[in-house]
């Protein structure tokens, strides 16, 4: 397999089946899970370009998801603004948010970029409950507006337009990915991550490099929030916590950090496993122990995550 | 003689108790190769890193460069500045092929557009001789002679005025320091003054025409490197245990 093939032709032919899916899934339920697909898999594949290419401990990351999410809800039902533009601010304003997290910790390493990005998220769940004037509080909002394109609700048709107005923005977001990491500014993420002071020796700004890695992941994740938001016509406090952070985290880990594809099929595939878990009795709370075994087990034989065991089984794809 | 183009003025080190580098004045001219040499921890390498900010400045002291003083800048932007390094250590982008990595370079100590930066690249690894079949290879599957190559190339594709080599023949064979010799001296013709700490004397009293000896994080003795290599306590310090 040669990486055109990897690179190219396999994330083609995946795009090309996704789009065939609704011909052959017609229920509401699987094609649910399809669109969650797609939001966890922006999420995961956007953290996984500062915390997997630039290598910073950004575990505030799900923050830009809620400032989007939030965003998104109280333009459109509050302002009454229409809810595609409310996706859109998502983006803005989690990048926004991005840029106030990004100032402290530019020139903080390891594990105090961790604390102060985590700290930074439950700062931002902390300032939802509290102004629930605005943000109803621990109730969250409900009833947000839904997408419309003229008189066609995106809710008809078994979620028809969710679907691929959630798989057009995985794609579009994708492919900033790609132009992303394979330019100059994505090469030098790579060294800042591999080798700091050999990159500043490179006249590369470290800390600048890591401000605008964090902005740029925010800007999909904050419109995938917004997207959220909209789709499911809710907005709750628990996308900041604990556990939304180690679904995502575990995608990208279990996907293979410093790749574009691995944590978007990870994202897909631990979805559908979790639901799947979820209707076996016995497994409902159980498949959290899955995941965490799952992310044990693919750290230890396949640190560079399932791409990278694809890799090892297919050699001639190595470059 | 030409007007310095890089200048230290009492420099100095200190972690805790310890002086790494004391008060360390020199210059160099313009255009020529200047030796630095010492015993292991002499302070050759704190030197140079508290020169190009990597990753500290001075401690007290001032650096000049070009008339300017750069002591207090950010290291990328002293890089950008004209004044580029090598590291002792092999320093690598693993990730990054050879091609990659002097790109990089080129697009930011160069400044140069993406089409600019890969033709200067293929130029740069042409100036160090590296074989183009090696040049799209991930850098960690490189030997520790292409290793060097490409550090001297991703320093040289911007154009320094000034290059610092740190220890650039430590692990080499003798055919390849006599290559890193020849490419040297042809860096130098080329108008780019070079600041060389070595530990391989012949390579350093060959090319040098000024040689500066450290020992405890001072200068010891400082001129010409067959004037120095004579020096009673050069010979004491450093040379002496060598025989």
């Amino acid at each position: 397999m040669t990486p055109t093939v990897k690179n190219v032709a396999l994330p083609l032919i995946c795009l090309a089946l996704l789009l065939v899916v609704p011909a052959v899934v017609s229920d509401s339920y699987t094609r649910h899970l399809f669109i969650i697909a797609f939001i966890y898999a922006i999420i995961a594949s956007n953290w996984n370009l500062s915390l997997g290419h630039c290598g910073v401990f950004n575990f505030g990351h799900l923050t830009f998801f809620g400032v989007g999410v939030y965003t998104a809800a109280i333009a459109a039902k509050t302002l009454g603004v229409s809810p595609w533009i409310s996706i859109l601010s998502g983006g803005v304003t989690a990048a926004l948010a991005a840029f106030i997290i990004a100032a402290p910790v530019a020139r903080l390493k390891g594990i105090y970029v961790v604390l102060v990005t985590f700290a930074f998220s439950q700062l931002a769940m902390q300032l939802v409950l509290s102004q629930s004037q605005i943000t109803g509080g621990a109730e969250g909002m409900v009833r947000i507006p839904y997408l419309k394109l003229g008189d066609y609700s995106f809710i008809r048709d078994y979620k028809l337009g969710y679907y691929y107005a959630g798989l057009a923005l995985l794609s579009v977001s994708t492919l900033f990915l790609i132009a992303v990491t394979r330019s100059p500014f994505g090469k030098s993420l790579t060294a800042v991550r591999d080798a700091e002071d050999y990159a500043a020796s490179r006249g590369i700004s470290v800390s600048r490099q890591r401000i605008l890695v964090l902005i740029l992941s925010a800007i999909f994740t904050g419109f995938a929030g917004g997207f959220y938001a909209i789709y499911l016509r809710v907005a709750s406090p628990e996308v900041f916590g604990f556990g939304t952070l180690s679904l995502a985290l575990s995608m990208v880990l279990i996907g293979g950090t410093g790749t574009t594809f691995g944590p978007i099929v990870a994202a897909l595939a631990l979805t559908f496993a979790t639901e799947s878990l979820a209707g076996i009795r016995g497994f409902e709370e159980a498949r959290f122990i899955v995941i965490a075994v799952a992310m044990i087990l693919v750290l230890r034989v396949a640190p560079g995550g399932v791409l990278g065991i694809l890799d090892r089984l297919l050699p001639s794809a190595r470059q | 003689m030409s007007s310095p183009i890089l200048q230290a003025v009492g420099v100095s080190k200190t972690f805790g108790a310890l002086k790494a580098v004391n008060e360390v004045s020199f210059s160099v001219n313009r255009g020529e190769i200047f030796g630095i040499a010492g015993p292991n921890g002499s302070g050759k390498s704190t030197l140079f890193n508290l020169m190009t900010g990597i990753p500290f400045g001075p401690s007290s002291g001032q650096v000049h460069f070009e008339g300017t003083q750069i002591d207090h800048w950010p290291a990328h932007r002293i890089a950008r500045s004209g004044l580029c390094r090598t590291f002792q250590k092999d320093a690598e982008f693993p990730e990054l092929s050879a091609l990659e990595t002097v790109q990089i370079s080129a697009a930011y100590n160069g400044r140069l557009s993406r089409k600019g930066a890969a033709s200067e690249a293929d130029k740069a690894l042409d100036l160090v001789e590296m074989d183009a079949a090696r040049r799209t290879m991930k850098s960690h599957g490189l030997s520790v002679y292409e290793k060097k190559q490409l550090m001297i190339a991703s320093a040289l594709v911007s154009k320094p005025s000034v290059l610092m080599l740190d220890e650039p023949a430590s692990g080499l064979t003798k055919p390849e320091i006599s290559n890193l010799d020849a490419l040297l001296i042809n860096v130098n013709k080329s108008g780019i003054t070079v600041l060389l700490i070595e530990h391989v004397l012949s390579l350093l009293l060959s090319v040098s025409q000024r040689l500066m000896v450290l020992n405890q994080g001072a200068v010891l003795a400082e001129g010409a490197p067959a004037e120095v290599v004579k020096d009673a306590s050069v010979i004491e310090a450093y040379l002496g245990g060598r025989g």
